[in-house]
């Protein structure tokens, strides 16, 4: 292993700031929300109620964040992997089986049970799936690789078929969550890519998933409704009660033009959109900040991840690596999908935008997975990696380096 | 020197360094799309968004401006006849509120008030919408809303109130269910009453609630409609319409409508239609015409009442007085038409003057005054239907609206040239047939008759109540023309004077009292001829009340009918003396020596 150096602060700083950004636009729309929902449906939330619920996510994500990044080495998450993935899984599991009981441990919305009700709290085992998927993923690749076995079908391809077969199946069919199905595809996917699969299986595979998604599309209901919408939207089409959504949405990016109408000023955020503060922020954002702001956000995301790529491309281990493109994956899916459903670009799934909606679990989980991320990122090496097989196991020295030291 | 913790990559050669950068591709198409995605959205279509924005965001909504209150007058001071209350309504959506929970609460709170069957609502398909209760008051409804039983809701509705029942209902009218008033007073002076509805144009949330967000919020206030005070006596009138009610009992007749003026200022102090109708439960009349005002809202011929409009022009016109002879022969013949006198005894053949004439109500005597107008005893001249016809529509302005604010009917008066057989509709016209006008048409133009010549444009609002007081409404358009001399007025009030002189013998007027009076008795029109079975008349009688040697006080004009009755000037003369006796009583009128 490299010395260790200073972490990156390009992550650091892009997580921070997107976590206050988010922060100050729940403070601004969490008034607006909490008014909704109480002359809607009765409820009695305080003004202020959903900004301390950020708060309260921020600080605890902030403390993930720390933890991964300095309390848990990363030898002990490779220990981890399985157990976490099978932990993660029997969650997943256990909510489904409630959920079919009609469990009230079990909190359902719109009619899709995904959460674990805990008094107060509310705990989405998705969230923890996503994580553990992407440090199974990290630890099997890689043990594969160095068993040399990468493409093989009983020793690589079967396994790896039934543990992302059950998360996508627990996700996506269990508890109804495509947009949690996405990311975890995203994160298949990436940490395929650069696990050494031949080119070959691995477009084989790109096809099936497309197949299967499309499939999956057209024999449910509600997913095919979702597409015709955002057909419908895409081609500028009528407004119906599926479209509502991104209409409104696309009307809320519509109206904040150059430089948006101003925090506070947001009218979308008065009820018309949906899922104003967790799904749909970063339309209100839109609405809030104009293009100028957006084009802001976006651009400390593309720091952020790109950041991701170059410390995964300086990291030598394979595992670790593995696990930073997982952890790329994860997040790109997440930005580039909400981002997309928002503008119409995609059908809406349902998928939060990393760091800035509102949702605890969410951003605990992402946090903490930036946090491993931060970790890594303090044992780079200074040149690529360019040999792709470390069969060893052991790392090959780079250099110490230091640019702080060198460039100050 | 970079500061970075990276160098520059060095040309790779393995399969990961390449795939990253696959997916640095990805990553940087993906938010290339997304970035030219938001400059289409933002910066080309923003005006169209704005623009849907707009359309999305705004509410118009009217403010509701509160309708103003009637008022009569009760010893000089306003008393309220109807009022408004805010009641509340109890509506559910059958397919969302529970069977039992309407249920419970009907039978709990609003048994009274229930207006459906809740077993047919539940049985309707499709209903998502049904009143199950209205005219809750405002405790009941506090009541129902603390229950919160869910799914059950409560619609505040604004509601007209009758402190006194069906009191003069015809004068007042009613509001409909749209607010609008309808007939008599709420449907004359509905905009008055209404006032003028506010307006609020604001930036609202998805639940319409106005937000302060947005600069051009435009907020104008209701402005609450005038309470209308009449210059209707309650008490009087609350008397008068006991008085019509009776005489409906004890007459074949099934309507009465009753006018008292002051004939002095052309003030309305009593207006009754008998029968009344329940002005809160309107709809539930047997038909339209239980509505109608038929002091204002109906031209009919008033008869014999007219002879006084006819010996006053050929008097004033110094054609004739009191004492002007002519040769009754019981009938007398116009146009070829045998036109005969309904009294035909014996001692009146012969030369008799116009006062023996207008007692006994000849009508050879009042074509004998239109003769004398046209200056030929012997014929009638186009000259004398001319000057009738100045005095009928000119000066005593029958035929036409007179300006009351009320809702009116015009009527007409023939032309004295144009058309077929002018002489005999002329002759009809002296003793008021042939002619449509109304009766507040006539008690007008009797009032200026005996108040010594002066037509004043008559009216029913005193005034509109502002903090407490009667403010008087500015008019402009009220008349007040001097149409005969004194001296034709006061000739007038002898003969009317003299036509009830056996009522004073009778004990039925008082003396020390000027009590004068015209009755007329009207065949009705059928299948486009006067009926001369005489199954079907209708009865009026008008006349005026004031101490002895004084200016009449009151006119008062009665009309009492019955479909197929023939009800005659004798019944409705009857109900004019119980009135006129009754007024002097409630006025506290004192008899001159």
């Amino acid at each position: 292993m490299n010395r260790k150096h200073k972490s990156d602060l390009v992550i650091l700083f892009a997580t921070l700031g997107l976590m206050a950004l988010g922060l100050i636009v729940i403070y601004a729309i969490g008034p607006m929300r909490a008014n909704v929902l109480n002359s809607t449906y009765g409820t009695d939330y305080d003004s202020n109620y959903f900004f301390w619920g950020q708060l309260r996510s921020v600080g605890l994500s902030l403390l993930a964040l720390y933890a991964a990044f300095k309390w848990i080495p990363c030898k002990y998450i490779k220990k981890a992997a399985k157990p976490l993935m099978i932990i993660a899984l029997a969650l997943s599991g256990l909510l489904w089986v409630l959920s079919l009981a009609g469990s009230g441990a079990v909190k359902c919305e719109l009619g899709e049970c995904r959460w674990f009700n805990l008094g107060s709290v509310s705990f989405q085992p998705a969230e923890l799936l996503k994580l553990a998927l992407v440090i199974y993923l990290a630890d099997f690749l890689a043990r594969k690789k160095e068993e040399g076995v990468v493409g093989k079908f009983r020793e690589f391809w079967l396994p790896l078929l039934i543990i992302c077969g059950a998360s996508l199946a627990l996700v996506v069919v269990a508890q109804g969550d495509l947009g949690t199905g996405v990311a975890l595809l995203a994160i298949i996917l990436g940490t395929l890519l650069v696990s050494g699969v031949p080119t070959r299986q691995y477009l084989i595979v790109l096809a099936i998933i497309l197949v299967g998604a499309v499939g999956a599309v057209a024999f449910s209901g509600h997913r095919m409704e979702r597409v015709d919408a955002w057909l419908t939207t895409l081609t500028g089409g009528e407004s119906s009660d599926s479209t509502y959504h991104v209409d409104n949405a696309m009307l809320a990016i519509g109206v904040g033009g150059l430089t948006g109408v101003g925090i506070g000023n947001s009218v979308q955020a008065t009820g018309y959109l949906p899922e104003s503060i967790n799904d749909s922020v970063f339309a209100i954002m839109g609405e809030t900040f104009g293009f100028i702001g957006l084009f802001m956000v976006i651009a400390v995301f593309a720091a952020l991840l790109l950041r991701m790529l170059k410390v995964a491309e300086h990291t030598p281990g394979t595992e670790e690596r593995i696990l930073i493109v997982g952890v790329f994956s994860w997040t790109l899916a997440q930005v580039a999908v909400n981002i997309m459903a928002m503008t119409g670009l995609v059908p809406v799934t349902g998928i939060t935008l990393p760091l800035l909606s509102y949702g605890g679990t969410s951003m605990i989980f992402i946090a903490f997975a930036l946090g491993l991320v931060l970790q890594l990122s303090c044992y780079t090496s200074r040149e690529v990696i360019k040999n792709e097989d470390i069969s060893s196991g052991r790392r090959l020295g780079g250099t110490y380096h230091s640019s702080r030291r060198r460039s100050s | 020197m970079p500061r970075s913790n990276f160098s520059k990559p060095v040309a790779a050669s393995d399969h990961s360094h390449r795939r990253i950068e696959i997916l640095r591709i990805v990553l940087l198409v993906a938010l290339g799309v997304i970035l030219v995605r938001l400059f289409a959205i933002q910066i080309f279509e923003h005006s169209s968004w704005v623009a849907k924005a707009d359309e999305q965001h705004t509410i118009l909504e009217t403010i509701s401006a509160g309708r103003g209150e009637i008022y009569m007058l009760d010893k000089g001071e306003p008393v309220a006849v109807v009022l408004n209350q805010t009641t509340y309504q109890l509506v559910i959506d059958p397919t969302v509120t529970k069977k039992e929970d309407i249920k419970y609460v009907v039978d709990t709170y609003a048994k009274d008030y229930a207006i459906v069957d809740l077993d047919e609502v539940y049985d309707t398909e499709g209903l998502r919408y049904s009143i199950v209760a209205k005219n809750i008051p405002r405790e009941t409804a506090q009541q129902i809303a603390d229950a919160a039983v869910p799914a059950v809701w409560l619609k505040k509705t604004n509601q007209r109130v009758y402190p006194e029942g069906q009191l003069a209902s015809g004068l007042l009218g009613f509001v409909n269910n749209d607010g609008v008033g309808q007939y008599g007073v709420e449907g004359s002076l509905n905009k008055q009453l209404a006032g003028e509805d506010g307006l609020i144009k604001a930036t609202a949330d998805v639940n319409k609630v106005a937000l302060s967000i947005g600069n051009d919020n435009i907020k104008i206030p209701a402005k609450d409609g005038e309470n209308i005070v009449l210059s209707v006596d309650r008490s009087l009138e609350q008397g008068i319409e006991e008085l019509a009610s009776q005489a409906i009992k004890d007459t074949a007749a099934t309507n009465a409508s009753v006018l008292i003026m002051n004939p002095n200022d052309g003030e309305v102090i009593a207006m009754a239609n008998l029968p009344n109708y329940d002005p809160a439960n309107y709809d539930k009349v047997a038909s339209a015409a239980d509505y109608v005002n038929y002091t204002t809202e109906v031209p009919y011929e008033p008869a014999s009442i007219c002879k006084s409009f006819a010996f006053s022009a050929a008097v004033n016109e110094g054609k004739m007085t009191a004492d002007t002879t002519y040769f009754n022969e019981h009938y007398t013949t116009v146009d070829g038409w045998k036109i005969e006198n309904a009294e035909q005894r014996g001692i009146l053949y012969g030369t008799i003057n116009m006062k023996t004439a207008l007692y006994w109500s000849l009508n050879t005597g009042s074509i004998q005054a239109l003769r004398l107008l046209g200056g030929n005893p012997n014929q009638i001249t186009q000259e004398g239907r001319e000057k009738l016809y100045d005095y009928y529509h000119n000066k005593f302005r029958l035929g036409q609206a007179t300006g009351i604010e009320l809702i009116e009917a015009e009527g007409y008066i023939e032309d004295p040239n144009e058309g077929w057989g002018r002489d005999s509709t002329y002759a009809n016209m002296t003793f008021g047939q042939n002619l449509g006008i109304t009766m507040i048409q006539t008690a007008s133009a009797f009032s200026a008759v005996v108040n010594g010549g002066t037509w004043h444009t008559p009216t029913i609002v005193k005034g509109v109540l502002k903090n407490g007081a009667v403010v008087p409404v500015e008019r402009t358009d009220l008349v007040e023309d001097k149409i005969l001399s004194d001296e034709t007025s006061a000739a007038m009030r002898d003969m009317l004077i003299n036509n009830r002189s056996y009522l004073v013998t009778a004990g039925i007027d008082r003396p020390g009292y000027a009590i004068g009076g015209k009755s007329g008795t009207a065949q009705v029109i059928v299948n486009g001829a006067y009926d001369d079975t005489f199954a079907q008349l209708v009865g009026s009688y008008i006349g005026f009340v004031g101490p002895s040697g004084e200016l009449p006080k009151y006119v008062i004009m009665v009309k009492m009918w019955g479909e197929g009755q023939g009800i005659g000037s004798g019944d409705a003369m009857d109900l004019f003396n119980k009135l006129s006796n009754y007024l002097i009583d409630y006025k506290k009128i004192k008899p001159k020596a």
